[in-house]
């Protein structure tokens, strides 16, 4: 299984978000995370969707069938290594009076989190990373108890000299780059 | 459909300019500029005030009452399949729009273009379960090629030109448009102003080919020594068929069609060997395996002409032209695809193919026929027992001369129907193939009658599939247009049975039907009809339906345990054609 970053460059239109992942379902594709937000180009969204598959070339052939939603400007494909990218998580720790301290040094300097919010019995963490380092800290912070942790979905820039939406829309016609 | 109760009205201003006209209105003036003079239609609540705007355009919009909304969308689908133009139908909210999905999936699957308008419950009651509210937006999205919801009047005019731009473009396909209550009623806010579009920043399908994917398709096809063209329903979509002649000819190579690409050239012209296919013909199948390149062309390597993809041509390299690029690739990997329409593709290839003989490989072809004859032709026209489909499809084939629009249901009557017309002119198979939908024969052949008024258009239907949409007999009374329907009845879903015959250990389940008297129906419906049951009175039989001015059922009880062969059991691979 191999992790494919997948960047739609989409009109800003009511229902596209569900006609987008209707193309996931219908090939039981389970999306890992999802993360849509307005780009640099005013009017123009940007979804950065996340899958796990086996076969690149099943990957190529989701790819193009996103491609024919008329509201879709452009798709273009990633592997890890084409791609900056990054996740947040909060978590928010218990800190009852008997407890252990935090050890905040390492949580500051190894981890790169830190503390966003506090309040007499907890405290929120925020820690920015790929999945793996933010895993790494889930099971740093575990024994502490956590009372309540979220990750967000991955957002990503590629590796390229231009900015993505540089293609938009003519130039790039029907290809995408995977 | 019921009436659905006046719902709140979006207030006008009194200080509206007198030019400036209703929502429904502009959606009439918006059909006027894309020439559209035929609607397959339905009223109801949600949609009676664009019917009211309606009453204004009667003399310029001709308006067809089906009797059910399936029947519209299917009519639609005919009229766009004959006339090559895009397909209009209409319903109310709710119950009216989920009726006309099944046509609006069967246009997508088979490139249809259409425009199906649906009337919505007032913006203000969406999402309220207000009555007959339903999210069609959401219900049609996978099946739609594009889909918009429609709330302002003032959106009418740009809306419906994308929709109709869409429908039209690169691979046509359905288009709904969802217009709620308020938008219809209200007054546009600037004067009306209709500007047809030719682009859409998110959809520009490529018509022209890319001339270094021309040059390399060219390249492998002259070099190749046993080539195989499949024709396509796209060559048709593209009115390509006289480039496609000339290719044919310079190249001199065979060519079998796709069930839908039936038609796109003549069965008379020397190169054409047949169609392929689950129950396309012997040669045609097996050959598959035998060419060194195979051009497709406007096709789409459906598992119905397949079987089992990864074994289907698997020596061949291919060279594969269509429009869609999401189609390259996704069954069989194409050494040379040229994204493109069928006609500008084939335009651009006509000059770099270098003139040829393929004499030889061509007699190869014909070397099968004898092999299949002798076991299917044979058999269906020996002459005994009860009549057989096939001997009803060949004799109209006769007293037509090949030159009827035939519209045909779904099962053994649709491949019998394929494999026994001598198609001589193009748009001649109308059939709903992708989705297989049962019921589409009456209502598209009405619908094809419409769109091509000048052509005799005969419709093959079976006993279960007549039954499906039978309702739509009313419309056709109504109209006064002459639809040639012929009942192939054999009272068991034909093709159900014959694969619970040869797959699951002839276990008839479900499949034998007691039917109404079918004549008795039709002249209810006032139109005329009689029964045919024996071999003598046949040819006269069918000279009555041809030759009757209006309308005509012709019911031929036919062999009831008929199979239709040759046959690639599913999902098996070509080679195991069977012969009977």
């Amino acid at each position: 299984m191999k992790t494919y970053t997948i960047c739609v460059f989409t009109e800003n239109s009511i229902g596209l978000l569900n006609k987008i992942t209707i193309i996931f379902t219908r090939r039981r594709l389970n999306i890992e995370s999802l993360t849509v937000s307005e780009t640099e180009r005013k009017g123009v969204s940007r979804f950065t969707i996340v899958i796990k598959h086996e076969q690149r070339e099943a990957v190529e052939k989701l790819v193009r069938q996103i491609r024919k939603v008329v509201e879709v400007l452009a798709v273009f494909g990633y592997l890890n290594d084409d791609i900056v990218y990054n996740e947040i998580a909060l978590f928010k720790l218990p800190t009852p009076l008997d407890s252990k301290p935090l050890d905040m040094e390492t949580i500051n300097r190894e981890h790169k989190a830190y503390i966003v919010y506090w309040d007499l019995d907890y405290v929120v963490l925020q820690k920015t990373g790929t999945e793996e380092e933010i895993f790494e800290f889930f099971k740093y912070v575990k024994p502490h108890g956590i009372l309540e942790f979220v990750r967000s979905g991955r957002v990503a820039v590629s590796k390229t000299p231009k900015g993505l939406v540089e293609y938009l829309p003519d130039e790039v016609e029907w290809e995408y780059y995977l | 459909m019921a009436i659905a109760e006046e719902l709140l009205e979006k207030e006008v201003s009194t200080q509206t300019p007198e030019t400036f006209i209703t929502g429904s209105k502009a959606l009439m003036e918006c059909l006027l500029a894309e020439s559209v003079d035929t609607i397959f239609g339905y009223p109801g609540g949600a949609i009676m005030p664009v019917y009211d705007a309606l009453y204004d355009y009667m003399d310029r919009i001709n308006h067809i009452l089906v009797r059910h909304e399936q029947g519209a969308s299917h009519a639609a689908e005919g009229y766009a399949r004959s006339s090559g133009r895009v397909g209009v139908c209409m319903a109310t909210s709710g119950p009216g729009a989920t009726n006309l999905v099944t046509g609006i999936a069967d246009a997508i699957i088979d490139c249809t273009p259409m425009v199906a308008i649906t009337g919505q419950v007032a913006s203000n009651l969406l999402g309220t379960d207000a009555f007959q509210e339903t999210d069609v937006i959401g219900i049609t999205a996978p099946v739609c090629k594009w889909n918009y919801q429609i709330t302002r009047a003032d959106e009418i005019p740009e809306i419906m030109a994308k929709a109709f731009y869409i429908a039209m473009a690169g691979k046509p396909g359905p288009v709904l448009i969802d217009i709620t209550k308020d938008a219809q009623i209200g007054m546009m806010t600037k004067p009306f102003e209709y500007k047809k579009i030719d682009k859409l920043p998110g959809y520009h399908p490529r018509i022209k080919p890319k001339a270094e994917q021309v040059q390399k398709a060219a390249e492998l096809i002259n070099s190749a020594k046993k080539p195989y063209i499949l024709v396509g329903h796209g060559v048709l979509i593209s009115e390509a068929m006289e480039e496609f002649r000339a290719l044919v000819e310079k190249a001199d190579i065979p060519v079998a069609s796709t069930l839908l690409g039936l038609s796109a050239i003549s069965i008379e012209h020397p190169n054409y060997m047949g169609w392929l296919g689950m129950h396309g013909m012997y040669a045609p199948n097996v050959m598959t395996d035998q060419c060194d390149v195979l051009i497709a062309i406007g096709m789409r390597f459906d598992d119905r002409v397949t079987g089992d993809a990864t074994l289907f041509a698997k020596q061949a390299k291919i060279v594969h032209i269509e429009v869609d690029p999401a189609e390259i690739d996704k069954i069989k990997k194409a050494e040379a695809p040229v994204v493109g329409d069928a006609k500008e593709a084939l335009k651009m290839l006509l000059p770099l193919i270098e003139k040829r003989d393929f004499t030889a490989w061509k007699k190869e072809f014909r070397d099968l026929e004898p092999a299949e004859h002798a076991a299917v032709n044979e058999r269906d026209f020996a002459g005994e027992g009860k009549i057989k489909m096939a001997e009803v499809v060949r004799m109209v084939s006769d007293k037509t001369k090949g030159e009827a629009c035939v519209v045909v249901d779904v099962g053994q009557h649709q491949m019998i129907s394929a494999r026994y017309y001598d198609f001589k002119k193009p748009h001649s198979y109308i059939a709903s193939g992708g989705l297989g939908t049962m019921g589409f024969a009456i209502p598209a052949a009405f619908g094809a009658k419409m769109g091509a008024p000048e052509r005799e258009v005969v419709a093959f239907i079976g006993d279960g599939c007549f039954q499906m949409t039978i309702q739509e007999l009313g419309t056709i009374a109504q109209s006064g247009v002459a639809v040639k329907m012929i009942i192939l009845n054999n009272n068991f879903l034909g093709m159900v049975r014959q694969w619970q015959q040869l797959f699951f250990d002839r276990r008839y389940s479900f499949v034998e039907l007691q039917n109404p008297d079918f004549i008795t129906i039709s002249k209810g419906f006032g139109i005329p009809g009689h029964t045919c049951d024996d071999r003598a009175s046949l040819s006269e039989s069918i000279d009555t339906l041809l030759n009757s001015e209006g309308s005509y059922v012709l019911e031929v009880i036919v062999e009831k345990e008929e199979n239709v062969f040759p046959m690639v059991p599913a999902g098996r691979s070509v080679s195991e054609i069977r012969l009977k």
